[in-house]
Parts: structure tokens; sequence; C-alpha cells
């Protein structure tokens, strides 16, 4: 059985459609996921997963139950935007509270570990830097060992190690098995830390894939080379090559063909090729691309 | 859930302002009053130093009602951590149910605080058949309290929540007749006295203490201000965590 299910949902805020007909199936154990620019619809598909909002129609079903079913049973774990803690608790006082809720929750000691809290059990939430309180929400998330686990932009507010780290804590959650859904606007976070990619875009589905076949899709890969003042003419005829574009004396070729680009350069041109570069992973294009046309 | 009721009380305890405004406040009020006023007695024969631990009781429980329930509970909903335990097993009926008997259990500090000073300082003494349907009334009456606490909570945002709850205790605590006794009032004062939950709460110990049992109207007041208002937060509640 799916662990998530989307079936034609749609959740209109008075006039504003903010999701619109979405249909998706996320299998059990997969992390995936949900890529979209501001005011895409992530917030709102994910407090619908959690009961919080209703669709205005359509179903939303979590191992084939309503999620209200889920929340009670626990299956549930989320790490929601702005969700602030109770200042005057400790950091174990708060992971204790919440994971006392459910019916078969993670070890308090697993727990510390996985969000790398051990150092800070006894800290006050209001003594916590915005990075540490993130990890505490994150804990929270996790106390209850939900199958499930979804995740509202989580990094919004970490610093670059923070997020390595975060991610760490990530993958050793769904290590075990466990489903993460996790909403995010930062393509390289949906590159590297997902198995499957789906982009919304203005409440719909726009793409749902792994990154490769979502920039695939979207006209490949780039290769860029230092042209100088030598002529272009000819580059858009070489092997996989979509389109040209020249400028300061850099070329980039859009190529569905990488290799077969590069060969030719080098074999079928007369051209001084100098500080050539592969840049594969620009999943922003292909984002850009999948979120213009729809 | 009573690790949950545990962890809020707990909470609270740790709030500085809370400790001052609701335990410190009501006792040193009441040890500056009855030392000028404790020896006279009241219409009734009741000696100040008595009616004043009732008022200054009264006072502190109403205060801690309205401090423990009204603003931690705007400031959680505004803040998302009520959706935090939203998501959790938890039902949200059990959510108000618990703010409603953490609120009651940090009464009892400001109630029996009170009381002892009374004992030890002021050598009130009366028998354990009129303390315990004393301390019993001061407690049980505090639901409309907390109720009006939890109303205001749910309706206005933790900014609004602070002097709304602040105005709504002075009120209560004054035009009830707690930080001055009703006697000293004109008549309209003592019209208005007359509807306030706050001074029939108050009634409920004042009564006691003068050894004339509890008053029917006072009960009838109370009980009928604990239906209305905890229908008004029952409500409010509703309306804040819908799903929309």
């Amino acid at each position: 059985m799916n662990a998530i299910v989307f079936d034609q949902v749609s959740k209109r805020y008075g006039d504003v459609l903010a999701v619109d007909d979405l249909s998706l199936a996320i299998e059990p154990g997969k992390t995936v996921a949900l890529l979209g620019p501001n005011g895409a619809g992530k917030s709102t598909s994910i407090n619908m997963l959690l009961g919080l909002l209703r669709p205005s129609s359509g179903t939303v079903t979590i191992h084939g139950r309503s999620p209200e079913h889920a929340v009670r049973a626990g299956e549930l774990g989320a790490m929601l935007q702005n969700g602030a803690l109770i200042p005057e608790l400790s950091v174990k006082e708060l992971i204790d509270l919440v994971r006392r809720l459910y019916p078969d929750p993670l070890p308090l000691e697993e727990i510390l570990k996985l969000a790398d809290l051990s150092e800070l059990v006894k800290r006050r939430a209001n003594k916590l830097s915005g990075g540490q309180t993130q990890r505490v929400r994150f804990a929270l998330a996790i106390a209850g060992a939900p199958k499930i686990l979804l995740l509202d932009e989580p990094t919004a507010a970490m610093d670059v190690e923070s997020r390595l780290r975060f991610w760490a804590s990530m993958h050793d959650y769904a290590a075990g098995g466990r489903t993460v859904l996790f909403a995010t606007h930062y393509l390289e976070e949906a590159d590297e830390h997902s198995d499957r990619v789906i982009v919304i875009a203005r409440g719909r589905l726009a793409a749902d894939g792994t990154a490769a076949e979502i920039k695939a899709g979207v006209g490949g890969q780039v290769v860029r080379f230092t042209l100088g003042d030598q002529p272009a003419a000819g580059l858009d005829r070489l092997p996989g090559v979509t389109a040209v574009e020249v400028a300061a004396g850099t070329a980039t070729l859009h190529t569905s063909d990488p290799d077969a680009t590069v060969a030719a350069l080098y074999r079928g041109t007369e051209l001084d090729i100098r500080g050539i570069q592969l840049a594969g992973a620009d999943l922003e294009d292909a984002f850009l691309a999948l979120t213009r046309e729809s | 859930m009573l690790f949950y009721a545990k962890t809020e009380a707990m909470r609270m305890l740790r709030n500085r302002r809370y400790i001052i405004f609701v335990v410190v406040f009501p006792v040193v009020l009441y040890l500056i009053n009855a030392n000028i006023y404790g020896k006279q007695t009241d219409g009734a024969g009741v000696r100040y130093s008595v009616v004043l631990m009732v008022s200054m009781a009264a006072y502190g429980a109403l205060a801690s009602s309205m401090m423990s329930s009204a603003v931690p509970w705007a400031t959680e909903r505004q803040s998302g951590w009520l959706r935090q335990l939203q998501i959790t097993p938890l039902p949200n009926w059990m959510i108000i149910a618990t703010k409603l008997g953490t609120a009651m259990l940090l009464v009892l500090p400001s109630l029996l605080l009170v009381a002892v000073v009374g004992v030890v300082q002021q050598g009130v003494s009366m028998p354990v058949g009129q303390w315990v349907p004393l301390m019993l009334a001061m407690w049980l009456g505090t639901i409309p309290f907390i109720a009006l606490g939890l109303a205001i909570g749910s309706l206005l945002t933790a900014d609004a929540a602070q002097p709304a709850s602040m105005i709504c205790m002075f009120v209560l605590a004054i035009a009830g007749g707690l930080w001055f006794p009703p006697e000293v009032f004109g008549e309209t004062m003592r019209t208005v006295a007359n509807v306030m939950p706050s001074y029939h709460y108050a009634s409920l110990g004042w009564s006691i203490v003068a050894g004339h049992g509890v008053e029917l109207t006072d009960v009838l007041v109370v009980a009928g201000w604990a239906v209305v208002l905890g229908g008004a937060a029952a409500y409010l509640y509703r309306r804040a965590t819908v799903r929309a």
C-alpha cells in the first residue's frame, strides 16, 4: 500500500487555488522532495497531509486511511514552518513530553543521538540558537518514531554546517525504512537528498521523477568552455547539441548527450578548447523551465 | 497526558512573572493589610485577619487562574506549539482539558500560601470543618476564571491577551471586593459587585469563615459563570483549532 496518496486534491482559499487537482502517490520507504517556488502549494499540501487543513475537493490518504486517523495512530511526525518551543522547558523535557504522547516512541537516547542533541539536554529552549532550535524541532518530529516524516522547508533558518548535519540526521532516520517527504525551494537539496523529486508550481504537478530524469527531460546538460575570439559557427551542429549561447568569450552548449558533444568538440573541430566544464547538475534550469511552463 | 500536565505545571512555576504576581503579591498584600486592620472585625464580627485571608487567597487564585491560562495559551496557539501538539496522537479536547487541569493545579500554591501565612503570622484558627470546605470552594470556584483566561487566549493574540487578561483580572479583583471590603463601597459599586463572579466566589469563602456555611446564591452565580465562560472557552477553542 502507498504511504501517501493525493487523489485529485484541490484546496481553495477564497479566490486563490493553492492546490489545483493534485494527484500523486508515494511508496513507503522513499525519501521524496516536494520542490517548488514560494507559494506553489507545498505547505498547504503538507498541512492537508497532517489533517490541519481539509481539501476543498479530492481525498488525501495515509496508508489507505484518513490523515486524522494517521495522526491519532502516531504514524506521522512533522517539522512545520515557524514552530516555536516552550521557552521554560529544557530540551530533554520538551522531547520527553512529545514522545510520551505516542504509542510506540523512540527511546530518548536514540532521539538525542539522531538529532545531535546529546550535549544540549539540559539547555532551556529560550537559550538555544536558531540551528539548535531546528534540531530540537527535528527531534520532536521523530520522537514518536513516525513511519512517515514530513518536513516543511526544514533548513530555512540554518547555516551551511547546520544544514549538513541536518541532512545527515534525516538520512539516518530514513534509513530505517521510513518514508520522508520534505518540501524545499532549494534545488540542490532536492537533488542531493531525495530518491524522487516532485515539482509543483501554482498548485499543480509540474514534474515527477528522479532528479536525473527531471534534468534529462528538460534538455539535459551543459558543456561550457572558453571560446575566446574563435568563431562559434558550427557548434550548433555538433552531436547532441540543442542550443548554443556565447557570452564574454565563453560558449555554453546545451546537450542531451554530453559525451558525444565533448568528443566531437575535440575531434570534429579545429577549435582550441580550454577550460572545459561539464555542468550536468543544473537542476535549476530544469526547474525554471518547468515552473515557467505550467 | 499526566506527564503533559506535569510538564505544563513545571513550566509555569519557572516563570518569574507568574511567581511574583500570583504567589508573592497576594501574600505581601495580605501581610500588609492584615497587620494594619487584622485586629478589627467586620459587620458580622469576623476578624479582618480572617476576612482578608479569604480575600487575598481569592485574589491570588484569581490571578493565577488568569495568568496561567490566557497569555500562555495565546502564545502557544500563535507560535505553532499548539500545531505541534495537534499532530501528535493527543486528541484536541485533551489539550484544552489539560490546560484547565493544570491551571487548577497551579491555583493551589497561592491559596495554600496565603492560608499558611494567615495561620502562622496572624494566628488564624478555624475548625477543620471550616478549613476543608473553604479550601474546596476557593479551589473549585476558580473554574470560571480559568475558562475566561482560556477564552481570551483562544480569541486574542498574545500581545492583546496580555493587557486583556490583566484588565479582566483587576476589574474582577477590585469590583469583586477582593482588595477592599465590599462594605466600604457605595451603593452602585455594591450592585456591580453583585453580578461579578469574583464577588460571589470570594463570598463563598467569607460565608464559610463567618460560620454561615455556603450561600446558594453564591454557588449558583459562580456555577452560572462557569457554564457561560466554559461554553465560550469551548466554542472559541473549537473555532481556533478548526480544520479549515
